[in-house]
């Protein structure tokens, strides 16, 4: 069609009027450019509104999902999990999280993260509301706004809350009995709760994070002291058997119980560490010590058994307990000679209570250790620990005797503290002991002392002279009876006061212990009788010159031949008493010479000292008839009296220096002790009825 | 196919595009319908190029933000749409993921490719014949009111599925962002003039 141009005219070129760029351009662009706007927008607002992304290694994401996962603080949510990863390594598990802008500043290096699972523990269930969410992180940080930190390390368990409340580390010697959420007791209400249990850098203790919550933390004071209330506790005292359970929880998770036990502690500071106590007693009596444990390892070795012994075990000095032991071993001794094993002892002496100070090292307690072992003799000893199960304990003792024996310190594992000799006391032994204490008192000795002394006694009571002293004495009585109612005495009184007096002096001289005197007096008044017997009786003149020449030739006589004098004397007497004519003599006279006779009788038969009672009654009992019948007969008296002189010459003869009267006062003194004594042990035994028992 | 197709242009003739109606070229407006009488659609193009990218942008936020937001027993679900599908593959529905595949990515795509396509692939044919073309606009200018069947099944959902605390579902921001896609993508195909095809 082209190529047939059209007739006519050409066809003028119209243009339309060529419009401007704007004016050509649709308005229809403005709703690209509004969405464009739009979209840009919301992404420059989502990108700057999407938050901090920070970093949470943990061990594992169990429950965590990318998206999905909240990070709460205080129960709101502040950001979600963005992604789950690993690290590099694979070895944990890292968690990206996106936190808002403003809480973001917060999350500094204090924060720590967890993740809230449901929980069903012995004390409730917990995290309940994740059970239809699903796990959610938690997080806790302070308030204060310093440098942030993108990076964290995950807490496995959920930290302790401690928002409301003091943290505090508690340190145990075992940690067996306590898991994670464990009660802190108060006066039986549960005030806190301790964290998971952690070994210390040495690996010596345990250590635990707890929390008492407020207002209870006001009671914590550097005073309080912690102990350990897991499980239950049976004790057999006074009161009987006791159980002590403080509550379920405990039982199964355990429990720390604290108190202050005296007042004036200062407050603490959050963080503070206090030692967990074994025991309420335990605690009690640390009051005066610190709490921390400073232990001083020692150990001994024996060559006994160890029977007995075990862990656990106290080790006691006077009495106090002190430490405890550790563990038992053995030791070879490797010498070719003489190998042997031998028991090794390991012990822990707690320093506290060796009264040093609070700062004192457990070197300066090993050396304390070590000057007492050297200076004081300081051993280690078994010794019995409780009669009845046979347990044994370390019993450290100074023996003054012990050889010398230094500390070792460089033994290994822990210096060697010298070891005694065991003082083990089996129950047997104990009771055999005391019958053997029983059996060592000295009975059969007081038995037979009071069988001696009652034997001396029977045997004194048993003695026919001493059964005789007081028949003698009848008998003197009864002839004073007779000689007093005897028609002689009746009539006349004065004689009978005279008698009396006569008696009564006899007796005074006799109390007087004058017997040698009374003897002496009664043999003169013997002799002056025979004279007067012999003055009177003119028949029996030649006896009188017999005695007057008996007292001459015994006036003469050494001393030594008194008893053959006295024999000779005696036999005289005899005579002149055997005679008929003699019974002529009145009564009384005839009563005085028999008397005389039985005593000189008895003199003659030997003098024996128990008879000289007698010889004294006898012959007192002579003199006073003889007196009797002296002044019944004046004129024999007169007689009498000149016989007796010549007697007293005879008899004075004898001189005090007489061998005859040493014998004699020898005689009587002996008598007179042996009545002493017995009088002293019929005193003592009066005064003192155990002496007999006991034998002094 | 044959080449030389003669259009009313030629002619010297113009056509409502409402009823139909030939006219003479000079004519301004439809004798019948009175309505606006263009031979060629001058800003045609712009138009469609604007709509076309008004839906692009529209079309991005759709896929990166979630779609529909199921709780169910307080675990709150955010699914986009290309997670959905790939959730319905893995729990066992590939039928069903397949669909929502081609009806949420496969046709928007297409739709984008093919509407940026004619436009500027206009009247060339360097890769595709005219009828071809012609076809193709054809194809998506129907296919455009089928795309909406993503948004359709979140608004049911989001209706039907409230049961507070058990279950929940909930528009997300994409099916927003997707229903402005894919009326800006009708936009823009609707603002195609497919007259110029077949001009040289």
């Amino acid at each position: 069609m082209t190529d047939t141009p059209p007739p006519g005219p050409a066809e003028m070129e119209i243009r339309p009027p060529r419009r401007r760029v704007w004016q050509r351009i649709s308005i229809i662009w403005l709703v690209p450019l509004v969405a464009l706007a739009i979209a840009v927008g919301v992404a420059v607002k989502s990108y700057s509104s999407r938050g901090t992304l920070i970093r949470i290694t943990f061990q594992n994401a169990s429950g965590i999902e990318a998206g999905q996962t909240a990070l709460r603080y205080r129960d709101v949510t502040i950001g979600a999990v963005e992604s789950v990863g690993f690290a590099p390594d694979l070895g944990k598990v890292i968690v990206s999280v996106r936190v808002a802008d403003d809480i973001a500043q917060y999350i500094d290096r204090e924060a720590e993260f967890w993740v809230v699972r449901p929980e069903v523990s012995v004390r409730g269930i917990s995290g309940l509301d994740t059970v239809l969410s699903g796990a959610y992180l938690a997080g806790n940080w302070d308030n204060i706004p310093t440098e942030e930190q993108s990076e964290f390390e995950g807490l496995e368990v959920p930290p302790l809350q401690s928002q409301n409340g003091t943290t505090i580390t508690l340190e145990l010697r075992d940690g067996n009995q306590i898991s994670a959420g464990a009660p802190i007791i108060y006066k039986g209400i549960e005030v806190g709760n301790v964290g998971t249990p952690q070994l210390n850098e040495d690996g010596t203790t345990v250590l635990l994070d707890a929390v008492i919550r407020a207002p209870y933390d006001r009671m914590l004071t550097t005073n309080t002291r912690f102990w350990d209330a897991s499980g239950f506790n049976i004790s057999v005292g006074t009161g009987g058997l006791q159980l002590d359970v403080r509550s379920l929880a405990s039982l199964i998770e355990g429990g720390i119980i604290f108190d202050t036990i005296v007042s004036g502690g200062e407050p603490i500071q959050p963080g503070q560490d206090f030692f967990v106590f074994e025991d309420e007693s335990d605690a009690r009596s640390s009051v005066f010590t610190s709490g921390s444990k400073l232990e001083l390892p020692l150990s001994m070795v024996l060559d006994g058994s160890i029977e007995g012994l075990s862990e656990g075990a106290e080790v006691r000095y006077k009495g106090a307990t002190i430490g405890r032991v550790t563990d038992l071993g053995t030791i070879a001794e490797t010498d070719p000679e003489t190998p042997s094993i031998r028991m090794l002892i390991n012990l822990e002496i707690d320093v506290n209570k060796l009264g040093l100070s609070e700062m004192a090292t457990v070197d300066e307690a090993r050396d304390f250790v070590a000057t007492l072992v050297r200076q004081d003799n300081l051993r280690a000893r078994l010794a019995t620990a409780s009669l009845f199960t046979g347990s044994l304990m370390v019993e450290l003792v100074e023996q003054p005797d012990a050889d010398p024996a230094t500390l070792d310190v460089d033994y290994q594992p822990f210096p060697m503290i010298p070891a005694a000799p065991a003082e083990i006391t089996e129950f047997q032994t104990t009771a055999q002991g005391v019958i053997n204490r029983i059996g060592g008192l000295p009975v059969e000795e007081l038995m037979q002392a009071a069988i001696g002394a009652l034997n001396s006694v029977q045997v004194l009571a048993g003695d026919p002279e001493t059964r005789r002293v007081p028949s003698e004495a009848a008998s003197l009585l009864a002839d004073v009876r007779a000689v007093l109612t005897g028609d002689s005495v009746t009539g006349t009184l004065s004689n009978l006061n005279t008698t009396t007096d006569s008696l009564r002096r006899i007796a005074q001289q006799l109390e007087d212990g004058q017997a040698v005197a009374n003897l002496v007096s009664a043999i003169q008044k013997a002799n002056t009788t025979l004279t007067g017997v012999e003055s009177a009786s003119v028949e029996f003149p030649q006896i009188a010159q017999q005695l007057r020449q008996l007292a001459a030739t015994a006036n003469g006589l050494q001393i030594q031949q008194l008893a053959d004098s006295a024999d000779s004397l005696l036999q005289s007497a005899d005579g002149l008493l055997s005679n008929p004519d003699t019974q002529r003599v009145p009564g009384a006279v005839s009563d005085a010479l028999s008397e005389v006779a039985r005593v000189l009788a008895e003199v003659r038969e030997g003098g024996a000292i128990g008879n000289v009672n007698e010889a004294i009654s006898a012959a007192e009992q002579a003199a006073n008839s003889i007196n009797l019948a002296a002044q019944d007969l004046p004129a024999l008296a007169d007689r009498a009296s000149r016989i007796l002189d010549q007697a007293g010459t005879t008899v004075s003869g004898y001189g005090s220096d007489s061998r005859f009267n040493v014998e004699l006062v020898t005689a009587l003194r002996s008598l007179q002790d042996a009545a002493t004594a017995v009088t002293s042990l019929a005193r003592s035994i009066q005064r003192n009825p155990n002496s007999l028992l006991l034998g002094r | 196919m044959s080449v030389n197709i003669p259009t009313a242009r030629e002619a010297g003739l113009v056509a409502c595009t409402r009823c139909g109606l030939v006219h003479e070229r000079s004519t301004a407006r439809c004798t019948r319908c009175d309505s606006r009488l263009q031979s060629r659609d001058t800003r045609s193009l712009q138009r469609v190029w604007a709509w076309w990218a008004a839906g692009l942008i529209a079309f991005i936020p759709a896929n990166i933000y979630p779609m529909l937001l199921t709780s169910t027993l307080g675990s709150t679900t955010q699914s986009t749409i290309l997670a959905g599908v790939v959730e319905l593959w893995a729990h066992g529905d590939p039928p069903i993921a397949i669909i929502v595949f081609l009806a949420s990515i496969v046709i928007p795509v297409g739709k984008f490719l093919a509407i940026g396509f004619l436009a500027a692939a206009a009247h060339r044919r360097r890769f595709m014949s005219l009828h071809a073309q012609h076809r193709l606009f054809e194809v998506v200018e129907f296919v455009g009111r089928w795309s909406m069947i993503d948004v359709f099944v979140v608004a049911i959902l989001a209706s039907l599925v409230q049961f507070n605390l058990v279950a929940t579902v909930n528009p997300g921001i994409a099916a927003i962002c997707f229903a402005l896609s894919v009326a800006f993508t009708m936009q823009a195909a609707l603002a195609f003039d497919p007259r110029i095809i077949w001009d040289d």
